[in-house]
């Protein structure tokens, strides 16, 4: 029993970061129709990073995320602006190379700079757990869900109180209708990428403490990501929240009840088996079907 | 000399290049180094081309295409330790297992359509490696299979994988260049350019796509096998390599997806600057940067890629004079014929009696939009033979219920029949063959494809053998050109669909419908964009086609038109017919008049002038 609700309060903390990952993900494809294959890369980028700032300057890894969400909102405003703005006009396959291009352009210069090896940030409370009955929670899965949660609450306000955010929520539904009514398209896509970037600043500083990376562990962190946004609906962020504590949960279950080989395996199998029988996922909106 | 010369110069130079290769090893036949490079290149080049058929092709861009590398090198070395055997006799079984799991990971994710595929292959790409990580028993786990070793010499180890890889390297280019000749390969491209559309001409595009998504392993896999005797080692990590996924996509990119040659170009450009950057630069450490930087560049400086860039630059220098519209030739032209499917309808109608039977019966059919309601409880029927006319104000819902009858879209309630058979739940295609097509408001060519192609594309049946039938030759191809001669565009047969102007695609959109053999056509504004003289010659088709068993329903806002060419006329509004019956008896019912047609339609009044100023405000006012 002990051991049930432990694994059930570890997925549900799991379940937390996911979301805020897997947040700017769904944030990105649905105003801009790009599947964000770099964001992968860019977790482990910030992870990179953060690792970086706490062995130099010894500041906290999660609450390094105070330096690296600026830093990579203003990277994803200028990657949109310079680079994938470009594209634009062409069908929606070269905007999923691009990406992808990204994310190996990002992986070989980590592979340069930084070499090919495990790292992983650990603060004074790395081995340190809060109990609870017989339940142990570990502070980092703690200190981590508790970042996300507030970095997702901020992205809530954002996107429900200011013209900025309902702005990007306007050009997702509809986006002739969002210009019809004054919203730039393009000023829109810039900011709803960088600010789906952004949130891999959080999300990347809290893995440099839950995780041990290296430059090609990206390849699994976008997978867990397009898992959670599939079962959840391509797009929709509630969809992305409900997706990614199922995912959690079944994660920390599978790796507690049958094997940690075969844990990673969960994300794949929802895949398959969402695709087969709900393709829209949980939260995908049934969309015009006619495209005259 | 003449013959020779008649080959196109493309193939001409893929010969002279063939030759050279093969020739190769025998002028320098002990330097397995160059050779080794080489076959590597062919390698790439046969998983590049094969990529080429799902991803250039259709246009579901796959970034897991090295998966089906590792399942045939598993495959065989699995089986040929097992039975203890060679593993060059087992290379076709590598194919074998790369198409079946193709096939079914093709009939989950290529049901829908759109980003769901490209997500699924790296999925499946990471996933076959922890597979073959975990699965012990069956590959040995990250420990690797060691296989035999080749039993030739030494001294001339490279040559025959040299020849084999070669040979698999012209087979692929022939499968492909057949793909791309038979109705299948233009179906593909259908799909790529506009997928409703393909849906609407016969295409079965869920099948074309798991087909296509088989065909692209099949080399792969093959040649899986052949790559595992010529290591004679494989592991997990090496088998499938994201990194072997990364170089497919950018050989076939960079060479230009889509074309014959330009993935075995682009896969030759990749391996050798791949190869000397092994050497001279930094080792692999820096390959992934390369390949990553070289993905970008590509994709924002030359996406097209390369051979299609000079080829267009070729045709700027070289500019063709346009033509125009063969309209003599269109008007002089015979009658329009029609084939079998509308016929066996009018002898049917010969006997007399059968005249006037629905072919077409539209039951309490709504559709909305959110809180829109586009289509309202609508019945309406078209009876066989007749040329039925639906007119209305826009977006009174006439095009949303084309899109309802032809399964473009779905209805939310309401039953629809064709010939007596319930049709509302059918997909587009099924609908297509049994002989329903449509023309769009708005003309949805296939605009890379040329006008030829865009004709011979549609499928009036769901036979495999049709889907295989030859589109570049034979009585598919001329049986397009004919129905070409007789919208009067035959000269522009070879141009591409983009090129041409609006009031042409109109018409070469109706000669593609008739290549369905339909027994009803739904035209949605044929007038729109088509000269006055052409649009003669295209109520004259209609009727010809007509008189030969095909029915017609058509929206259309040239009311002279509708009123001269229809009977009956239906009249939309608000999502719902408000009267039905003969052009003359509309032309006057009080009700079309105040929702449709206007005071400009009024029965004389007194006042000739008063109308006059009347009808000019009306005007000025639209």
């Amino acid at each position: 029993m002990t051991q049930l609700v432990q694994a059930l309060a570890l997925g549900l903390l799991i379940g937390g970061v996911y979301a805020l990952m897997a947040s700017g993900l769904a944030l990105i494809f649905g105003v801009m129709r790009i599947i964000n294959i770099a964001q992968g890369a860019l977790l482990i980028l910030v992870a990179m990073i953060t690792w970086w700032l706490w062995r130099k300057t010894g500041i906290d890894p999660i609450l390094a995320s105070v330096i690296t969400t600026p830093l990579m909102f203003g990277f994803g405003w200028v990657l949109y602006r310079f680079v994938v703005s470009r594209i634009r006009d062409q069908s929606a396959s070269m905007s999923v190379l691009l990406t992808f291009g990204f994310a190996l352009v990002i992986e070989g210069v980590l592979n340069v700079v930084a070499g090919n090896r495990f790292r992983s940030a650990t603060p004074s409370y790395f081995e340190e757990s809060f109990r609870m009955g017989g339940v142990s929670l570990p502070k980092t899965q703690v200190y981590g869900f508790i970042a996300a949660l507030v970095v997702l609450a901020a992205l809530y306000l954002i996107l429900t109180r200011t013209w900025t955010g309902r702005a990007i929520r306007a050009t997702s539904q509809n986006p002739s209708g969002a210009a019809l009514v004054g919203v730039g398209a393009a000023g829109t896509a810039a900011l709803a990428f960088a600010l789906g970037t952004a949130t891999t600043g959080v999300g990347g500083s809290i893995l440099s403490v839950l995780y041990p990376f290296f430059p090609a562990s990206h390849y699994d962190w976008i997978s867990r990501l397009l898992g959670i946004v599939v079962l959840g609906g391509l797009g929709s962020l509630p969809g992305a929240m409900v997706g990614a504590l199922i995912l959690g949960l079944a994660e920390t279950l599978t790796a507690t009840y049958g094997s940690l080989r075969w844990s990673t395996l969960v994300f794949y199998l929802v895949i398959m088996v969402v695709l087969l029988f709900r393709p829209q996922g949980l939260y995908g909106a049934k969309l015009r079907e006619d495209a005259v | 000399m003449s013959r020779v010369r008649s080959i196109p110069r493309q193939h001409l130079v893929a010969g002279l290049c063939l030759l050279a290769l093969v020739l190769y090893p025998v002028i320098n036949p002990w330097q397995p180094y160059p050779q080794g490079v080489m076959l590597l290149g062919f390698m790439l080049a046969i998983q590049a081309c094969s990529w080429n058929i799902i991803s250039g092709y259709a246009g579901y861009i796959s970034l897991g295409h090295s998966m089906f590398l590792g399942l045939g090198s598993y495959t065989v070395a699995i089986l040929a330790i097992k039975w203890g055997v060679n593993p060059l006799w087992l290379i076709p079984l590598g194919g074998v297992t790369a198409v079946v799991i193709a096939l079914l990971i093709g009939s989950v994710v290529l049901r829908t359509r759109g980003h769901a595929f490209v997500i699924i292959t790296i999925a499946m790409l990471l996933a076959a490696q922890i597979f073959a990580v975990n699965f012990k028993g069956l590959t040995q786990g990250s420990d690797g299979i060691t296989l035999e070793l080749p039993f030739w010499d030494r001294d001339y180890q490279n040559i025959p994988f040299y020849y084999i890889f070669l040979s698999l390297l012209v087979l692929t280019v022939l499968f492909t260049a057949w793909i791309r000749r038979t109705k299948f390969g233009t179906g593909l491209i259908a799909i790529r350019e506009d997928e409703g559309k393909a849906a609407s001409i016969g295409v079965n595009t869920t099948r074309f796509k798991i087909v296509g998504y088989g065909a692209s392993a099949f080399f792969i896999g093959v040649a899986g096998g052949v790559y595992a005797y010529y290591l004679t080692f494989l592991n997990p990590v090496g088998s499938f390599a994201i990194l072997g996924s990364v170089v497919i996509v950018l050989a076939a990119l960079t060479g230009g997806k889509g074309t014959l040659y330009g993935p075995v170009v682009g896969a030759f450009l990749v391996q050798l600057t791949s190869e000397a950057a092994t050497v001279y630069g930094g080792g692999s450490q820096t390959r992934v940067l390369l390949f990553g930087s070289a993905l970008v560049a590509v994709v924002l400086f030359m996406p097209a890629g390369l051979l299609p860039t000079i080829e267009a630059q070729w045709r700027r220098r070289h500019p063709v004079t346009v033509e125009y519209t063969d309209q003599a030739g269109a008007l002089g032209h015979g009658p329009a014929t029609t084939r079998e499917r509308a016929l066996a309808d009018v002898a049917v109608q010969a006997d007399g009696q059968s005249q006037g039977d629905v072919l077409l019966e539209v039951r309490g059919v709504s559709k909305r939009f959110g809180g829109l309601v586009a289509v309202d409880n609508a019945n309406l029927t078209v009876r066989k033979g007749s040329i039925t006319a639906l007119i209305g104000p826009n977006g009174s819902g006439k095009t949303t219920l084309f899109n309802l009858i032809t399964g473009g879209m779905t209805a939310d309630s309401g039953e629809i029949y064709f010939d007596g058979q319930r049709i509302d739940r059918m997909k587009p295609w099924e609908r297509g063959h049994l002989g329903l097509g449509r023309t769009f408001q708005i003309t949805r060519l296939f605009k890379e494809m040329t006008v030829q192609e865009n004709v011979v594309a549609p499928l009036p049946d769901s036979r495999w053998r049709t889907m295989f039938a030859d589109a570049v030759s034979g009585h598919e191809a001329a049986r397009a050109r004919e129905l070409l001669d007789i919208v009067g565009l035959g000269r522009f047969a070879g141009e591409r669909a983009g090129a041409l102007s609006y009031g042409q695609q109109k018409l070469v959109e109706l000669a593609q419908v008739l290549m369905l053999e339909p027994r009803l056509i739904l035209l949605d504004e044929p007038a729109g964009g088509v000269n006055p003289s052409l649009l003669g010659r295209l109520t004259g088709v209609i009727r010809e086609l007509n008189e030969r068993g095909i029915s017609f329903l058509v929206v259309e806002h040239n009311i002279p038109l509708v009123l001269e060419l229809c009977d009956p006329v239906v009249v939309f509004s608000r999502g719902t017919p408000i009267a039905e019956g003969p052009p003359g008896m509309i032309r006057e019912d009080p009700v079309v008049l105040d929702a449709y047609l206007g005071d400009d339609w009024r029965p004389a009044p007194v006042d000739d002038a008063a109308k006059a100023v009347r009808a000019s405000t009306h005007r000025g006012v639209h």
